[in-house]
């Protein structure tokens, strides 16, 4: 009881904050999950040499590169080529090797929809437009074909026709009480006398 | 499946067709004859019950102890005709290998009046 209310009263003394916010690492990918940092936003468009000369040191490009700004209105971002990921050299040692890249290597704008497996805007079709339609109705012909050609050989079980009383229900199928004929049916038993 | 490749590839001559009844004498073959297949009720019967014809077949005998059951355990059919129904199955599981003998009845006495047709043409030419 004495060490219940010893704990209560710690309790009620405590004044910091239960848990902290947590705080990510700064993150070195492109795409970031929760955590921006305002260095980051791309600066003016920069009108003397001085300034695009900075502003290629900033995106780790050399002055002589830093020359088309990308589309859209983010400031002095570089243009550069949409490439995926998956087109870049495999065997090369990568800082990044999961991403092929290096640390510091600028990325084009989009990037983050640019993903080894994702769309590669450079990826032309294997089949045209015809070849597939081409293909496709040979394969719906190949079908039908195999249907009729098959269709005179039908599926059946090793069973001769089901075996009615009554004469094969001669007179509930609507034949004639005069010429109802005499059948009949065996099993494969002996007779018991 | 297996009779299927003989009907279609290997003996289309010898298979039986089995859409039609057996052309051989039901009889041909058992010195002894064979037990004739009956069934209980009477067309009155039947009638009066109103069977549909598909159900009219040997074993209506059997079905007809189920609609009576039936009759008397609506609508809690399942739990009190079990054994009436599975009477009646076996019944149809019977019917059906019956149906399979027949046809292999058909097969062997076709093969083997194949053969004797083989013979005699044989023994024509010496």
């Amino acid at each position: 009881m004495a060490t219940f209310r010893k704990v209560c009263l710690l309790l009620s003394k405590h004044q910091k904050p239960l848990f902290r916010l947590r705080k990510a690492n700064l993150s070195t990918t492109s795409i970031l999950a929760q955590y921006w940092n305002k260095d980051w936003k791309p600066g003016p468009i920069p009108r003397t040499p001085e300034e695009r000369a900075a502003a290629a040191k900033k995106y780790g490009l050399r002055p002589e590169d830093y020359n088309v700004l990308a589309d859209g209105d983010i400031g002095d971002y570089p243009d550069l080529p949409l490439v995926a990921r998956s087109w870049r050299d495999p065997f090369e040692d990568y800082d990044l090797p999961g991403e092929r890249r290096n640390y510091g290597e600028p990325v084009n704008a989009t990037a983050d929809i640019i993903g080894a497996d994702l769309w590669d805007p450079n990826a032309d079709g294997y089949y045209t437009y015809g070849q597939i339609v081409f293909y496709a109705v040979l394969t719906f012909c190949g079908f039908l074909t195999a249907y009729l050609a098959l269709s005179p050989y039908e599926y059946f079980p090793p069973e001769m026709p089901k075996q009615y009383p009554f004469n094969n229900l001669y007179l509930e199928k609507g034949g004639d009480p005069a010429n109802e004929p005499e059948i009949k049916h065996y099993t494969f038993k002996r007779p018991e006398e | 499946m297996g009779n299927m490749w003989y009907t279609y590839v290997t003996n289309p001559d010898t298979a039986p067709d089995y859409k039609n009844p057996p052309t051989f004498d039901p009889l041909y073959g058992f010195p002894e004859g064979r037990e004739e297949r009956k069934i209980c009720a009477t067309r009155q019967q039947l009638d009066r019950a109103k069977v549909p014809i598909q159900k009219r077949d040997y074993c209506v005998d059997y079905y007809m102890k189920f609609l009576e059951c039936r009759q008397q355990h609506f609508p809690r059919v399942w739990t009190h005709c079990h054994h009436q129904i599975h009477d009646w199955e076996h019944c149809q599981i019977e019917d059906t290998v019956l149906r399979v003998k027949e046809w292999e009845r058909e097969r062997r006495l076709k093969e083997r009046a194949k053969r004797k047709a083989k013979q005699e043409s044989m023994e024509a030419m010496e």
